[in-house]
């Protein structure tokens, strides 16, 4: 149909529309034609590059982690069960295509002529492990390699420990049950041994398929039995829905995420590391896309007016714009998720080795994001400055100063917002860091514009006591204080982001190096009796070891808890069934260990040292269903024992300290019978006193985690890496919000710039002029933006990371300092070429 | 004796890359400047009068040719030299006014003085804008003055430092007839007091008549001289 004023309409106005979005399109063109574009998508490409490179990376990383965390099992997922795999379940296996070898742990003598020694004897299948190797070596004191397989038939592999013990060398011959198996090779590393250390004597392995010959498992006998899987992802997860749907009773399924305790430090705080990047690489690409389209939308006034000046109406206006902005999103985010994913395989090159195995490849999802993110964040930070837009009025073609931006929309705060925090959810996906660093943000923002306000206020009072060049800066800053502030508060949101990070990656740092020093043990002596207390301190003195720290442990079985009978079957969880089945280590401490944090009820204080009173880990208590108050009754020997809880604890088992689920008080088991535990360091080249010391005291047995230790220094080393790398990304993303930034107020200096060179001023008056500006703006952004990034990276550290905090001025002022020369840096980058324009072109562009 | 010439162009050509090729602007113009004297160049819009007003200045460099400019060759030295060359020697008035949207008209005013070392600048500055007639207008923003404001703070900057020489391009284009008239007065008024040369462009030649010397140029060439 035609109207009366001679506009042809398609129904509902879509004639129109569609005609807006050719008209857009020709803009587009013409504008790339003028190269006015080029600036606008370089911005969005470069903040979605490091977007889209930090999620890949991430990404891989987080499946590297997890797949290092499956070494950890030795598998995907492991089924554990107190009885064998049942058919259903191999079958279920073999119908998904998985892979599955079994694996089965008790405990037994084992002998050889006159010597015997209890050992943890594990009977693998064919294909263990799934994930990892297992290391062995031809003798005690041979190099080790992985081993190709399991060991044959008639044949085990032992601990070199358990060698000694029996006096005896590889191809010597031992007894386990009723059958005699001859040594074949001594085991250095057992991938999925990291959580039992505590647990166990020296290892022997043999083939299950000889497990039955030994007749050593009866019904009833205490065995644990494993089934480990692996394959693709969907169809393991596919595996553990359909076996948490059966909820057969004592059966637990382990994957990376609740693996071994040990690795979880490392590989926890990495991933939420990771995490926070990616949120903060979101934050810092939407606010230089704000700063772009604000650019953007600014330099579009004139163009608007004119438009409004031959007749467009307001939804025209509106729909050329938006077009333009998803035509702008799709390419600026194509266009960096494309760098983005170049630039984190180039990164893989360059780094090789940066985790143990093949990077997966990277799967699209970032890149989706990344294209998703660019006109998302496009459209939610710009799309409240280009409905301003709408309001330019066509009088502007006669007076300029119409219809100018105003520099605070708080719609564009809003919507900035809600964008970045539906970006941060969708990509982060952890509620609490999101809101950590969305808080945060928004206290930045807020804080940075009043007092840059107030501050630009206050300093351009100050300007008629300068000299002409500080005059210039100071009143450039004043006069431009809107724009100014949304600099100031761009720059500061970017110090806020990055230097949060900075400090979170130190005290993650600071934490592993603190829970891992040089000395950290490396072998645990157990078995040691009172009697011997005084001959092994002594022996320690004579090697000039620090006398040890002797832990006592009193053997105890639990029998009920609040006077109600125990039973394995009472519980479904797997863990609490092993804590009634096996007896418990009951131990004593007058303190709480550094490594140990209360998190219920009171330590004991002096006048409780008697008093039936125990302290509960809180996984153990968690299993048990334990609370405080509630009293546990526990069989000693031939004597029985009630105590009531009257704390819980978290314990870092990471640590590599002896450890305990339960303590007590001092005074109450001093007339039980205790054996001793202590741990200590001994450089790997004097580990043959730690044999004399096994000679001399026989009963005692030594567990050596070096082998471990290394394994968990070498996983934190390797994501210490990763995060550095992935920060150096960020930073690159910051880079970017300063420039977006920068550019803000560039046809404005290129004026000035003009001016003041006509006026006949010198490179260095200018320069300083232009400096006094941006120190004026690096020390308002990085001062607010350091603070607020010390009160949030405390938030994030003691309350999500778990990692201590210290507050430190130095850091502080390092985050003022490097934001002040950073800005200044960038400000002079930005603006040198100006000062070397020939003042003629400027002028005559203005 | 011969007042000395204080600028003088040799040949000058300017060319510029335009999607249609190489634009010639000017084309072997070679003209000289005597000391006190004022001098119209006039000429149609595109003629090349404004390219050659930056030329003179200074504010850009010939293709080929040269400008000396107060015994300075400015196609020898750098844009730093040249901007030293031009501190609190040469002043200008321009069509658009430029003035420093950040300052005050008062330091609008004292910038050229300060740029150029000179310790009395605000004393300078209130004295030049009061003989402009905008005494109580000192405090204000240029966006807060007229057309006609803004002009007569330029010309008070024009001439803060006693300028040895001033070029002013168009400076009554963007006012309207009334205000350029008594704008053009003002400025032919102190050139006057001040005794300073005068490079004056112009596409009104009645304007153009109130000068000692008339340059026409047309389609970047000099077509005349008239005295």
């Amino acid at each position: 149909m035609r109207t009366s004023s001679g506009v042809v309409r398609g129904p509902f106005g879509w004639g129109i529309a569609l005609k807006s979005i050719s008209l857009a399109w020709r803009l587009l063109m013409r504008q790339r034609r003028a190269g006015d574009l080029k600036v606008v998508i370089a911005a969005l490409a470069v903040a979605i590059a490091a977007l889209v490179s930090v999620m890949s990376f991430a990404d891989r990383l987080q499946r590297a982690l997890k797949f290092q965390g499956s070494e950890l099992l030795a598998a995907d997922l492991v089924v554990r069960s107190p009885y064998p795999a049942k058919a259903e379940w191999t079958a279920e296996i073999s119908r998904l295509g998985l892979q599955s070898a079994p694996t089965v742990s008790f405990r037994s003598v084992v002998l050889r002529d006159e010597h015997s020694h209890l050992a943890e004897v594990k009977a693998v299948g064919e294909g263990y492990p799934l994930r990892g190797r297992v290391r062995v070596a031809a003798d005690i004191s041979g190099v080790d390699a992985p081993a190709g397989g399991i060991p044959t038939a008639g044949t085990v592999w032992v601990d070199g420990q358990l060698l000694a013990l029996l006096n005896t060398t590889v191809g010597g011959q031992v007894t386990l049950g009723a059958r005699r198996f001859t040594i074949d090779k001594v085991i250095t590393l057992e991938p999925d041994r990291g959580g039992e250390v505590f647990a166990i004597a020296p290892r022997l392995m043999l083939n299950i398929a000889d497990l039955p010959s030994t007749q050593l498992i009866q019904p009833g006998s205490l065995a644990s039995y494993r089934l480990l899987i692996a394959g693709d992802v969907v169809l393991i997860d596919a595996f553990r829905s359909w076996m948490r749907k059966r909820r057969e009773a004592g059966v637990g399924l382990h994957d990376a995420s609740n693996a071994q305790p040990r690795f979880r430090t490392a590989l926890d705080k990495g991933e939420q590391f990771l995490g926070l990047a990616t949120l903060i690489s979101v934050l810092l690409a939407g606010v230089a896309i704000a700063r772009a389209a604000r650019n953007y939308a600014q330099r579009h006034l004139d163009t608007v007016a004119l438009m409004r000046c031959v007749g467009a109406t307001q939804g025209t206006i509106v729909t050329v714009f938006v077009t333009q902005l998803l035509v702008l999103g799709t390419v600026g985010g194509a266009i960096g998720s494309v760098i983005g994913y170049v630039a984190q395989q180039a990164f893989v090159y360059l780094l090789p080795g940066l985790v143990a195995g093949e990077l997966p490849w990277p799967s699209l999802t970032p890149a989706g994001v990344g294209m998703a993110a660019g006109v998302i964040t496009l459209i939610g930070f710009a799309a409240p400055i280009i409905l301003r837009l709408r309001g330019v009025p066509p009088l502007r073609v006669l007076r300029r100063e119409l219809g100018t931006l105003p520099n605070h929309i708080a719609a564009v705060y809003i919507t900035a917002m809600l964008t970045l925090a539906a970006l941060v959810l969708w990509v982060g996906r952890d509620l609490v860091l999101a809101g950590y660093v969305l808080g945060g943000s928004a206290a930045t923002i807020l804080l940075l514009w009043a007092l840059s306000l107030l501050t630009l206020r206050a300093v351009s009072g100050l300007r008629r006591r300068m000299n002409v060049s500080w005059r210039f800066g100071v009143a450039a800053l004043a006069r431009r204080a809107g724009s100014a502030t949304g600099q100031i508060v761009a720059i500061g949101v970017g110090v806020m982001a990055i230097l949060l990070l900075t400090l979170v990656r130190g005290d993650i740092l600071q934490a592993w190096r603190s829970s891992l020093p040089a000395d950290t043990p490396n072998h645990f002596l157990i078995n040691i009796q009172a009697r011997q207390l005084e001959d092994i301190t002594v022996f320690f003195r004579k090697y000039g070891w620090p006398d040890p720290q002797l832990r006592p442990i009193v053997r105890a079985r639990l029998i009920a808890v609040n006077d109600t009978p125990v039973e394995a079957q009472d519980f479904k969880d797997a863990f609490a069934q092993r804590v009634v089945q096996r007896a418990a280590n009951l131990s004593w401490a007058e303190s709480l260990q550094s490594d140990n944090k209360l998190v219920a009820g009171n330590w004991w204080r002096d006048q409780e040292r008697a008093l039936p009173l125990v302290s509960v880990e809180k996984q153990y208590a968690e299993a048990l269903r334990l609370s405080l108050g509630d009293t546990l009754r526990y069989r000693i020997a031939d004597q029985e024992i009630t105590v009531t809880v009257s704390n819980l604890r978290s314990v870092a088992w990471d640590s590599f300290r002896p450890n305990f689920f339960l303590l007590v008080p001092p005074e109450l088991l001093r007339e039980y019978p205790a054996s001793y535990i202590t741990s200590l360091h001994v450089p790997r080249s004097q580990t043959h006193q730690i044999n004399e010391l096994i000679k001399q005291f026989p009963n005692i047995t030594d567990i050596d985690v070096d082998a471990l230790l290394r394994q968990v220094r070498g996983l934190v080393d390797r994501v210490n890496l990763v995060l550095e790398y992935v920060f150096l990304f960020t930073v690159l993303a910051g880079i970017v919000v300063l420039y977006a930034a920068m550019q803000t107020t560039r046809a404005e200096r290129r004026q000035e710039v003009a001016i003041l060179r006509t006026l006949g001023a010198t490179q260095s008056q200018l320069s300083l002029g232009m400096i006094s500006e941006f120190v004026v703006m690096g020390l308002l952004a990085g001062g607010v933006g350091a603070l607020a990034a010390m009160m949030v990276g405390y938030g994030v550290s003691e309350y999500l990371l778990g990692v201590p905090y210290r507050f430190q001025v130095g850091t502080w002022l390092g985050g003022v300092a490097a934001a002040v020369i950073l800005v200044t840096m960038a400000g002079l980058l930005g603006t040198y070429r100006l000062w070397h324009t020939s003042p003629w072109h400027s002028l005559r562009e203005t | 004796m011969t007042p000395e010439i204080i600028v003088q162009a040799e040949a000058l050509t300017k060319q510029v890359s335009s999607p249609e090729g190489v634009l010639t602007i000017l084309s072997d113009v070679s003209m000289s400047v005597r000391k006190g004297e004022t001098v119209a160049v006039v000429g149609v819009s595109g003629s090349g009068k404004s390219t050659l007003l930056g030329l003179l200045a200074g504010l850009d460099l010939p293709t080929t040719g040269r400008v000396i400019l107060n015994g300075t060759d400015l196609s020898r030295v750098d844009e730093d030299q040249r901007a030293r060359v031009r501190a609190g020697r040469v002043g200008f008035v321009f069509q658009n006014f430029q003035l420093l949207p950040s300052f005050t008209a008062m330091e609008n005013v004292m910038l050229p003085l300060e740029l150029a070392g000179r310790g009395v600048a605000e004393q300078e500055a209130r004295l030049g804008l009061t003989r402009v007639g905008l005494e109580d207008r000192m405090a204000h923003y240029p966006s807060q003055l007229s057309g006609g404001e803004q002009q007569r703070v330029a010309i008070a900057r024009a001439f803060a430092c006693r300028p040895q020489i001033l070029f002013a391009d168009e400076p009554t284009g963007n006012l309207d007839e009334n205000t350029g008239g008594r704008i053009i007065q003002l400025l032919f008024d102190l050139n006057r007091e001040r005794g300073t040369t005068l490079v004056l462009v112009t596409h009104d030649r009645e304007i153009g008549t109130r000068c000692e010397r008339r340059l026409e140029l047309s389609a970047g060439r000099l077509v005349g001289a008239l005295h």
